[in-house]
């Protein structure tokens, strides 16, 4: 873990107030790691969280704070994570140059998320506002996509919204069946009759790169040089992949490559196998929660119920978003999440399902998904339970200590349409 | 024997034409037997007769006579003891001897000019001019694998296009083309599939619908009244109206939807079915038709890998076991039916299947008319074909025993009375021992294998001059040719190792063998055997069992969680309820409501009602009821297309159409809590195509989802979509291609209806006696400016959302509903001047350009200003939580939860006119409704129930039984399907069926969901 390099540069954008030690009292805190907090006081300096504790037991000084924040009747949240998302990396879906998450090629693992991110995204600052506040960056394309990162929904530029570079590649399993056509034409999926020759495609480049990573002295191949730390370990291999064949041969594959810090993304089937990827300690990123079944036999509620079916199991999981228009469906995680709780998780499960499990798999949460002293004060307050959508109603949101604007363009919009009525 | 030899021979001289002036003779004039008797032959006469032994006399290739006994002189007689004949079977649906079509390659089209030149029909897939019998010629091959499976006639038509022309009726036999051909203009043949015709439209099912319909009130049209023009089409169909018409489908649906154009038209017609009618057995009961169907039953699955295995769906499980009943349940439910080789990969699966069918329980007099006299009736040739009567064709086919029945080999197909041979009648066989005599040495002789492939053994009987012989076994190669055996083997004498070499005729039924041969010095010898072993009996065909364990039914649909009974209205009493009225009484508690013949009947506090002792009895202590989710603009449950793309105005489709009940997402949403929603056009079009409004009956006829006499309306468009935005750089050419174009579009339309009318009203008025042509798309938009049919818009940014307000205006309509609106909130005060509702998203954006200023605040501020407003799916997955994204709007402008509970449930009852009758927990009102087991707005809100016309179609408590019994019923399937495996059954691998959820702009009969698709 040691080797993971967090930035975490002193926000240099404007807060709305020029908070430097902020204390928030009286709301319900949701730690993130399944706890909650009644009349909470949590402090906050210098980024960090410097305490949680019961006001009612444990006295705190007002004095002390230049920001005093009453949270009454309202509840405190880390800030939740959009996993696997193009939120940033797109625009508009339907224009093509607003589009920068697919690049040429089939292995990729070079090409990095981090330095397309647009933190001034239009969509960025609609998802905030519901409490997602950090995203897991990343690729789509190809058979190895790139490199993901982690960033803050918020900030100047790329740079300064980094919470970590590079934290893994994206490996797009082939699948066991195969076609499907393009959607206005689909033909019929078939038998992935190459699914051998294209696993081994895969094989084939990890031992180059293993060999690679272990002799190279200078830069003589980008694609390998950007595989090299996720046979150290401190990259990540995130592999897509929904189906039980494809996931068992992951498992084999990891073993082979002795890879530390595997992940399965998707995962429709890993209820199935859920012994072998607890065994394997193998975690996974979930399909989103909000998708039909697959199969017409299929529980119609499996998809709500399958966060569920992993806690059971006790496989290290945590809820992601991808699929048709994620960016924008990226406000609503945590309403997925309240899903997932409708169906089986509790509160504080949920909960943990979109922060503290997030981060425990992209290698974040000694600094991230929980507010714990010590760690990053990035966190939220919302009027009401923020997993529903009835009553999520976000007041505040606080990025690594700095207070920031839960407005957007859409609210303006509301407002500004709202008085042309009220003129009339 | 010596009979089975004359007449081979005379055979080879047989090959000349019956009526020698189709052509002059190249050479003398040659004999033909003027007559053929066949002998002591088993016959079924027809269906309903069959004789143990009788006569036939064929004449001048027609039967002459048929009696139990026939003295003929000068005839050549064919004795066919322990034989079976059978007439030859008639196939209807087939293309042989038509040349090959070729189909329009490449991606879809967009409205295309006519590639066809001269006076035709204006769209090509309507081409009733082309005749079969002009483009037929003989075809040796395909006959000849028809006449393997006892086919002697077939209807051959070119299997292309909605209006296909012509077909011709032949015998199957291989000389003179003039001979075979018994009808040229046999039938006509229609289909829903535009086949290789390279125009755009149609391009969905519900287009060809509409394209049949106009093809046929213009040929009305054509034929009835004083015409200008001369179309050859036109002239080409009303001379074939008198014909026998059949129409292909490939679907069980797909008959109910052709069955409602003929019956538009009072046509005549008979179906070629699919396979499929069992599920939908008695709605096809009802319209009275013949069905023509395929036994092309599906083959098990390849199940060795259970992760694949996991991936068939129970539906395609369910169709393979039932598939062999199909023709059992035709023939139970008073069906007429036929049986057509099409879709069968082989000769072989032909037989195959018909005796599956027949052990399914299928009786085998059904069989046969199905082959034989019924396609014989619906080509109205009853009297020359189908059964074997006097003065009948001599087509018929000769089984080694009743092929019905038995494992029966074909052996001889007669075709107007000339006989090809298709299998060897089968000699005795000479496996067994012999006493072999050969120049005086005694030999045994053990024949092994089959006449076919036999192999020997040979071993000297004598034991003296041990020394000087070999006494050891040898094998000895034996071949067998008709009625003459060769045998080799290498010499037993040791001073003169060398090989005896064997000729000879067999006789009495093997029993004994004589001939001559040389011996191992080359010399010539005589010889001869003399069986020692009993004769084995011929064998017998293996009689085939009827299957009577076979129990399963076809559930409806018949698919996993479909229902095993039609589902009944039922009365029932939910107590102690929390009930959201959507009335002035508001969220009331403890109150219960009676539901009895599928309306409310009562809604009373304090829980006073006393319930029938029948009722069904659900404690709703802690949960919440409400009126039925109300979906205001679906694609599910939709056949085949949910865009006619191929036109820019399509207002003579219609969803209503092509209502499939067979999609799982209905049940889906009912585990949502939906229960009513319209199915609506997809937005390709300016002006799409009319919507269906159904309410969510799983395990119903489409028909039966079809909310009766509902409002009409029809779906346009505007924007990206119809202006082919995100459609790619090729797709630049159909008008509109901007949105001032749009407008034009509009406008160029609604005139067109108005002069139309004007038309029809002059003609009514008597003001002129020239009728005008009924235009369907017309028809369509007139109703829309009399205010007969509301108009759903989609639509996107204010512009074009005032743009439309302006072109209804000034036509002097409204328009009822924009859905979509994402900038409605821009203009709702200009909505609710013009009263027009709004259908809108919850909180989708950033998936196009035009969507770039929607908002979540979008219902809050449009309901502000008082215009209707509902929250919609457009989405198969969204449709399943619309409560969820109702309640978005409490989050998003802080509306009251009441308010956001009705804009799913009241308020698009109100848009969609049906607020009389849903959308409210009031008596009265249809009983649809929904028990959560939470505030309906919360997240933690589940459905318990739901509720549809009085029938619980969703139960959660159910749902883990449910699971299990289609589990269940997998697993016995695959039990059966494995074991079908095991026997070496040819297997098929799965194909995984793409999945088909329709957004706005799938294109094409089958989408599978894309980016920006809405």
């Amino acid at each position: 873990m040691k080797n993971i390099r967090i930035f975490l540069t002193i926000l240099a954008w404007i807060p709305v107030a020029n908070a430097q030690r902020i204390l928030i009292i009286n709301g319900t805190a949701h730690i993130g790691n399944g706890e909650v907090v009644e009349t909470a006081a949590i402090g906050i300096a210098e980024g960090k969280i410097l305490f949680v504790k019961n006001s009612l037991t444990n006295a705190v000084q007002r004095k002390d704070w230049d920001t005093i924040i009453d949270a009454q009747n309202q509840h405190v949240y880390p800030g939740l994570v959009a996993a696997n998302s193009t939120l940033g990396l797109t625009e508009i879906d339907a224009v093509r140059a607003t589009r920068d998450f697919n690049d040429v090629g089939e292995l990729n693992p070079h090409v990095r998320t981090q330095v397309a991110f647009n933190v001034e995204s239009r969509v960025i600052e609609t998802v905030r506002t519901n409490g997602v506040m950090l995203t897991q960056s990343t690729p789509r394309g190809g058979t190895i996509s790139g490199s993901s990162a982690v960033m803050f929904l918020s900030g100047w530029n790329w740079e300064d919204a980094t919470v970590l570079a590079d934290d893994g590649i994206h490996v797009n399993w082939p699948s066991s069946t195969q076609g499907g056509g393009w959607w206005a034409e689909p033909a019929p999926k078939t038998r992935n009759t190459n699914y051998q020759k294209e696993k081994e495609e895969i094989m084939d480049f990890f031992t180059l790169a293993e060999v690679y990573a272990k002799g190279a002295k200078s830069i003589d191949d980008l694609r390998l040089e950007a595989m090299k730390a996720c046979f150290v370990g401190t990259k990540r291999v995130y592999f897509h992949a929904d189906g039980m064949q494809q996931i068992l041969d992951i498992i084999e594959f990891v073993e082979k490559f002795n890879l530390k810090f595997p992940v399965i993304i998707g995962g429709y089937e890993a209820h199935m196998v859920g012994k072998r990827l607890k065994d394997a300690k193998i975690p996974v990123m979930l399909n989103r929660v909000h998708m039909l079944p697959e199969r017409e036999e299929d529980d119609v509620n499996l998809p709500y119920a399958m966060p569920a079916l992993l806690q059971k199991q006790g496989i290290l999981f945590c809820l992601q978003n991808a699929g048709d228009m994620e960016a924008m469906n990226a406000r609503n995680l945590p309403f997925q999440a309240g899903t997932a709780m409708a169906y089986g998780l509790t509160e504080e499960e949920a909960l943990v399902s979109v922060s503290l499990n997030a981060c425990k798999i992209m290698g974040i949460d000694k600094e991230f998904g929980s507010i714990e002293s010590g760690k990053s004060a990035t966190l939220f307050i919302s009027k009401g339970p923020a997993l529903d959508m009835k009553t999520n109603q976000v007041s505040t949101l606080i990025f690594h200590g700095q207070i920031v604007s839960s407005e957007n363009f859409q609210l303006k919009l509301y407002q500004k349409y709202k008085k042309k009525y009220q003129g009339k | 024997m010596k009979k089975s030899i004359f007449f081979s021979i005379f055979l080879t001289f047989q090959f000349l034409p019956v009526f020698a002036q189709f052509g002059p003779e190249n050479g003398v004039k040659k004999s033909e037997p003027k007559s053929i008797l066949i002998q002591n032959a088993r016959i079924y006469v027809s269906p309903s007769v069959i004789w143990e032994k009788a006569d036939m006399l064929l004449v001048d290739g027609k039967i002459k006579e048929i009696a139990p006994s026939i003295k003929a002189n000068q005839s050549v007689i064919i004795d066919y003891s322990g034989k079976t004949v059978v007439p030859s079977f008639i196939e209807l649906y087939s293309n042989i001897g038509q040349p090959k079509t070729t189909f329009h390659e490449g991606g879809f089209r967009t409205q295309s000019k006519v590639e066809k030149d001269g006076a035709f029909y204006w769209n090509e897939a309507i081409h009733p001019e082309f005749k079969a019998a002009n483009s037929y010629a003989i075809d040796a091959k395909t006959n000849e694998t028809l006449m393997q499976q006892g086919f002697g006639y077939a209807v051959s038509h070119l299997m292309d296009g909605m209006v296909r022309g012509t077909g011709a009726l032949v015998s199957l036999g291989n000389d003179q083309v003039n001979k075979q051909m018994i009808k040229g203009d046999a039938a006509q043949f229609l289909s829903f599939s535009k086949g290789s015709s390279p125009e755009g439209y149609p391009s969905a099912q519900m287009g060809s619908i509409a394209l049949m319909r106009q093809a046929l009130f213009d040929l009305s049209y054509y034929t009835s009244s004083p015409q200008n023009e001369f179309s050859i089409s036109l002239d080409a169909w009303s001379n074939q109206m008198k014909l026998p018409m059949f129409f292909k489908t490939e679907d069980k649906w797909e008959i109910l939807r052709a069955e409602k154009i003929m019956k538009e038209h009072k046509l005549n017609v008979c179906y070629i079915g699919s396979g499929n009618e069992y599920a939908a057995i008695d709605a096809i009961k009802n319209i009275h038709r013949t069905i023509v169907i395929p036994i092309n039953f599906p083959e098990p699955f390849e199940l060795r890998d259970p992760y694949i295995a996991r991936q068939i769906p129970l539906s395609d499980l369910k169709h393979w076991e039932l598939a062999p009943s199909n023709p059992l349940y035709l023939f139970q439910n008073g069906v007429p039916f036929c049986i057509t080789t099409n879709g069968l990969k082989s000769a072989e699966q032909f037989w195959k299947n018909v005796r599956l069918a027949i052990a399914r329980g299928l009786p085998v007099d059904a069989a046969l008319a199905a082959l034989t006299i019924n396609p014989a009736k619906e080509l109205g040739v009853g009297s020359e074909l189908g059964t074997l009567e006097a003065g009948k064709f001599a087509n018929f086919s000769v089984y080694s025993s009743d092929p019905f029945t038995t494992e029966a080999q074909l052996l001889d197909a007669w075709i107007q009375g000339e006989k090809s041979q298709i299998k060897a009648i089968a000699g005795p066989s000479i496996v067994g021992k012999y006493n072999l005599l050969v120049d005086g040495e005694k030999y045994d002789l053990e024949i092994e294998g089959s006449n076919e492939r036999p192999s020997g053994k040979v071993k000297l009987a004598s034991k003296a001059n041990a020394t000087l012989l070999d006494t050891t076994t040898k094998k000895a190669s034996v071949q067998l040719v008709e009625n003459d055996i060769t045998i080799q083997f290498s010499s037993c004498d040791k001073s003169n190792p060398g090989i005896v070499q064997l000729h000879g005729k067999m006789t009495r039924n093997a029993a004994i063998f004589e001939g001559d041969g040389t011996n191992s010095f080359g010399n010539w010898i005589v010889w001869s055997g003399i069986r020692t072993d009993k004769s084995p009996d011929p064998v017998k065909a293996t009689e085939l069992k009827k299957d009577t364990s076979f129990i399963a039914r076809p559930w409806l649909p018949n698919m996993a969680f479909g229902m095993e009974t039609s589902p009944k209205s039922q009365t029932i009493l939910v107590k102690n309820a929390t009930v959201w009225t959507n009335e002035a009484d508001g969220v009331l508690k403890n109150v219960s409501v009676l539901i009895e013949n599928g309306k409310i009947v009562n809604v009373a506090k304090n829980n006073s009602i006393s319930a029938p002792s029948s009722a069904i009895i659900i404690d709703g202590k802690g949960m919440h009821l409400t009126a039925g989710i109300i979906d205001e603009h679906s694609h599910i449950a939709i056949s085949k297309g949910v865009n006619e793309a191929g036109q820019a105005v399509t207002a003579e489709v219609s969803i209503a159409d092509v209502v499939n009940p067979d999609d799982i997402n209905i049940y889906r949403q009912l585990a949502g809590g939906v229960t009513a929603a319209q199915l609506l056009h997809g937005s390709a079009n300016p002006i799409g195509g009319c919507s269906a409004l159904i309410k969510l009956k799983w395990g119903s006829n489409p028909d039966e989802m079809l909310i009766p006499n509902a409002p009409k309306f029809i779906k346009c468009a505007l924007g990206e979509n119809v202006k082919q935005s995100n459609w790619g750089d090729y797709n630049t050419s159909r008008f509109p291609q901007t949105r001032m174009g749009v407008e034009q579009v509009f406008y160029d339309a609604f005139y067109r209806a108005r002069a139309y009318k004007a038309d029809w009203e002059a003609y009514n008025n008597k003001q002129t006696l020239i009728q005008p042509r009924r235009d369907l798309e017309l028809d369509v938009l007139v109703e829309i400016m009399d205010s007969q049919r509301f108009v759903t818009c989609h639509s996107y940014v204010q512009s074009e959302i005032n743009m439309l307000m302006h072109v209804a205006d000034s036509m002097g309509f409204h328009i009822n509903t924009f859905t979509h609106i994402l900038e409605g909130y821009k203009v709702a005060d200009k909505m609710k001047k013009h009263g027009v509702g709004g259908s809108t998203f919850s909180d989708w954006w950033a998936y196009k350009f035009e969507v770039n200023d929607a908002i979540p605040y979008n219902a809050k501020l449009m309901a502000d200003q008082r215009v209707i407003v509902s929250i919609n799916s457009d989405d198969a997955e969204m449709g399943r939580r619309l409560n969820q994204e109702a309640a978005k709007s409490i989050k998003y402008g802080g509306m009251s939860e009441e308010e956001a509970l009705k804009m799913v449930t009241l308020n698009p009852a109100k848009l969609l006119h049906l607020d009389d009758r849903m959308g409210s927990v009031r008596v009265g009102k249809d009983a649809d409704l929904v028990l959560w087991t939470d505030n309906p707005l919360s997240i933690k809100a589940k459905v318990q129930f739901t509720i549809v016309d009085g029938v619980i179609l969703y139960d959660a408590a159910k749902d883990q039984s449910q699971n299990e019994r289609n589990e269940a019923e997998r697993a016995r399937i695959i039990a059966k399907m494995l074991n079908a495996n095991e026997n070496g059954e040819k297997t098929t691998p799965f194909v995984k069926k793409p999945r088909k959820h329709y957004h706005c702009d799938t294109l094409g009969e089958e989408g599978e969901t894309g980016e920006n698709t809405h």
